[in-house]
């Protein structure tokens, strides 16, 4: 996923000023991708909101200088959201590999054995932490983090 | 995980170019300080390390992007790009092969034989990215890329030409 650009940066403008207006288009990426990766089968919208939210995480880490505590926190919270998508694309990434190996064998060869079982249980984690992916980004919405975020970087949407 | 360091004199006030000359020198530092004893495969956190700061150069240059000259700054991304792939072709076979055995660990041999022959093939991977990434490290030093990310950093301090 390309990231959006971010108009009106200047070089020579204080370092805050241009990092309010990159983290104001950093969070709209990662929120506008939240109601599509609460179905689990929107394998792309969930890959697609990992890359936004590894990219707030960056962005809040190397402007932490700017906005301090409220920084070192959203970029914590993009990280949480990052790492529990990122196990949701290895199981993604390990169920295909290992049905795709599975199906160049046949069923009675002793190659096949465990491959199965191997595969239903990636498929099976990969629900569990859905569902806690799920979890944990209603909780960010109904805490109103986006909002909190916004108004301590000072970058209102 | 290495923390990334803090970087002196960074801070809100100064301007943009100014932050994106100092974390780009930082960052550098950080990802070459790594390259020592990288392709050893009894150390897999060495490049684990590599991985994470070479992932944090490229975002800061991505963050600063406007601060660069168009011609140094892609020729630049590319071959960061680059290595970063190469330490993932090293590293991804490692996160692979110890998640396959964590999961395995509660079969029964005679339960998994197709999933030693699947580990066999991770193995290999993991011997092919070692050599991938060997050479990505060889081409980092030829073209002296800790140098061009250096001059690059350097650059951001001058005003572009409007």
């Amino acid at each position: 996923m390309k990231a959006r650009k971010v108009k009106g940066l200047d070089p020579d403008a204080p370092f805050r000023e241009n990092a309010q207006k990159m983290a104001r288009v950093r969070i709209d990426e990662v929120w506008r991708l939240g109601s599509r990766s609460r179905d689990p089968q929107q394998k792309e919208a969930l890959h697609n909101m990992r890359i936004a939210a590894k990219r707030l995480r960056y962005l809040l880490e190397i402007t932490e200088p700017c906005f301090g505590r409220p920084a070192t926190k959203g970029a914590k919270m993009a990280r949480g959201l990052q790492d529990a998508l990122g196990e949701i694309h290895d199981c993604d990434v390990m169920s295909e590999r290992v049905r795709a190996r599975a199906e160049t064998v046949a069923v009675d060869d002793e190659r096949y054995v465990g491959l199965e079982a191997l595969a239903t249980y990636v498929e099976a984690r990969r629900r569990v932490l859905h569902r806690q992916f799920v979890h944990f980004w209603s909780d960010i919405e109904q805490k109103g983090v986006r909002e909190r975020l916004e108004e301590d970087l000072g970058a209102p949407a | 995980m290495a923390r990334a360091r803090e970087i002196p004199g960074l801070g809100p006030d100064i301007p943009m170019r100014e932050a994106a000359a100092l974390t780009v020198q930082t960052r550098t530092s950080e990802v070459f300080a790594f390259a020592d004893g990288v392709l050893d495969t009894a150390d897999i956190e060495r490049v684990h390390d590599m991985r994470v700061a070479t992932r944090r150069l490229r975002a800061a240059l991505e963050v600063f992007r406007p601060c660069f000259p168009k011609p140094e700054f892609k020729a630049v991304l590319r071959d960061v790009k680059d290595l970063a792939d190469a330490l993932g072709a090293r590293r991804d076979p490692d996160v692979a092969l110890a998640a396959v055995e964590d999961i395995m660990a509660h079969l029964p041999p005679q339960a998994r034989a197709g999933v030693d022959a699947f580990e066999d093939d991770l193995h290999i991977e993991q011997v092919a990215g070692n050599a991938t990434l060997e050479q990505a490290l060889a081409h980092a030093t030829e073209t002296q890329l800790e140098a061009r990310l250096l001059e690059l950093a350097a650059l951001a301090r001058t005003p572009l030409p409007t």
